[in-house]
């Protein structure tokens, strides 16, 4: 327990220290992503919520078989909404694998359905 | 006949064989009925886009189109998702592998490929991943128009689940098949009829794969800047400049598009180029904060600091979200303007 809230913590560090150079040298451009967002208390919130997800779902990964940096990665290339779509529900969410087995018996299920196509 | 030369004792006390076939045989009747009526209504609704395709066939859509230039790759075990992603981004212009693709979107513990995966990876090829609407009629109108469409499907029966990404290539209507490139077979005709109860499952999930300067047929402006956000996240800046671009061409009005592209062109120093898409934003927005404080802050760097003293005060007066940051902006040009530049 206590190990898996000092290695979220590490991950929150990291993805702020590689977030802080972006922020900081563009103090007075008001950035894309301010832009879209109501307001600035409800910004931070929301970053910070961001934040915490990313970092949950990146050792999330890991523990799902991946490295760090592959980890990190994938989650960098997702939205918000995207990352908040997996939080917690890894394990539960659809993974698309290969169509095997039981097409066989799907094949039998629609003989009959085929009779009308359209 | 035998119910006929029955005792008449006989016949009022049982019922004849005769009038029990013919009860049973009108209970049969009625439950022959019923399960029909369960399974035509049942069919209805277990695929109702395809019910609702009879009617009404989508505007302007041919009924048949084949994208024969769609390349295949075939999968290897449980592979789908790599496979059908390499599909749709060779189509866009990339020359890649599924094999390139496995660790951007396989995940080993699952077996499988997620979604958010599989919408994540483009990006950072500078494609935009946009999922689209999950109804029939756009999927038939992004083909028409020439894009692949990458679907999820569950290929199981009841409890059974059996995920698999296939992706759209084209369609036969008066032969009822959509044509799919699916695991190992290039050309999988499959009935409209089986293909929606598949994708139903998904909720109806599919997305398109385009280079940044296209837009796919079926995009809403806020879905496809979203997109274009979120590839910016990753994409290189010339693929996000580009997306942008084409994105203002379309809806000239998108503010944040336009702030966007000119905070792309200040990160590379290209201050003229970003106070020409601000003051054209500023134009059509003309009380917007974050226009004209981003456009002050633009000027300012240039030297033209009494300019954009005015902006940012008129600013000032707009009541934003943005207010402490545009403050700030003002001290900086008063500070600059004290000092003499």
């Amino acid at each position: 327990m206590k190990l898996t809230l000092k290695n979220l913590l590490c991950q929150v560090l990291v993805i702020a220290t590689m977030m802080l150079p972006f922020q900081s040298g563009q103090a007075a451009m008001i950035g894309t992503d301010q832009a879209n967002t109501v307001a600035s208390a409800q910004a931070d919130r929301v970053a910070l919520t961001s934040l915490l997800n990313r970092a949950e779902t990146i050792s999330q990964f890991q523990s799902m078989g991946l490295d760090a940096t592959l980890a990190s990665a994938r989650v960098a290339a997702m939205s918000d909404t995207e990352v908040q779509s997996l939080v917690g529900k890894i394990n539960a969410l659809p993974a698309g694998a290969d169509s095997g087995l039981a097409l066989l018996i799907l094949v039998v299920f629609f003989i009959w359905f085929f009779a009308f196509r359209r | 006949m035998t119910s006929r030369a029955a005792p008449a004792a006989v016949r009022n006390r049982t019922k004849s064989p005769y009038q029990m076939l013919k009860m049973h045989k009108g209970a049969r009747l009625f439950t022959g009925a019923f399960i029909l009526a369960i399974t035509l209504g049942g069919c209805a609704s277990l695929v109702p886009q395809t019910m609702a395709l009879r009617d009404a066939w989508p505007a302007g859509v041919p009924p048949r189109i084949e994208l024969a230039d769609v390349p295949f790759f075939p999968q290897t075990e449980f592979q789908c998702g790599p496979a059908a992603l390499a599909t749709t981004l060779a189509h866009a212009g990339l020359s890649l592998t599924p094999e390139q693709l496995v660790e951007q979107v396989y995940l080993p513990a699952r077996q499988g490929s997620l979604q958010a995966d599989m919408l994540a990876a483009p990006r950072r090829y500078g494609v935009v991943s946009y999922p689209i609407a999950g109804r029939i009629d756009d999927l038939l109108r992004e083909v028409a128009a020439g894009n692949p469409v990458l679907v999820l499907q569950d290929n199981g029966v009841a409890l059974f689940s059996n995920w698999h990404y296939a992706v759209v290539a084209g369609f036969d209507y008066p032969a009822g098949e959509l044509l799919l490139r699916s695991g190992e077979t290039r050309r999988h005709a499959v009935p409209f009829t089986v293909f929606e109860y598949t994708w139903k499952k998904s909720a109806y999930w599919a997305m398109v794969t385009l280079p940044p300067d296209r837009i796919p047929a079926t995009a809403t402006e806020s879905a496809y800047l979203s997109a274009v956000v979120a590839m910016a996240r990753v994409g290189d800046a010339k693929a996000v400049a580009t997306a942008y671009t084409t994105l203002l061409k379309r809806w000239p009005d998108n503010i944040t598009a336009s702030i966007a592209l000119a905070n792309t062109h200040y990160e590379r120093g290209e201050l003229p180029d970003a106070e020409a898409l601000l003051r054209k934003a500023a134009a059509r927005h003309p009380d917007s904060a974050l226009v004209l404080n981003n456009l002050a802050q633009t000027l300012s760097d240039q030297g033209r600091n009494t300019e954009a003293l005015k902006l940012v005060e008129h600013a000032l007066r707009a009541d934003s979200p943005f207010a402490a940051a545009v403050r700030e902006t003002r001290e900086t040009i008063l500070s600059r303007l004290a000092s003499g530049k």
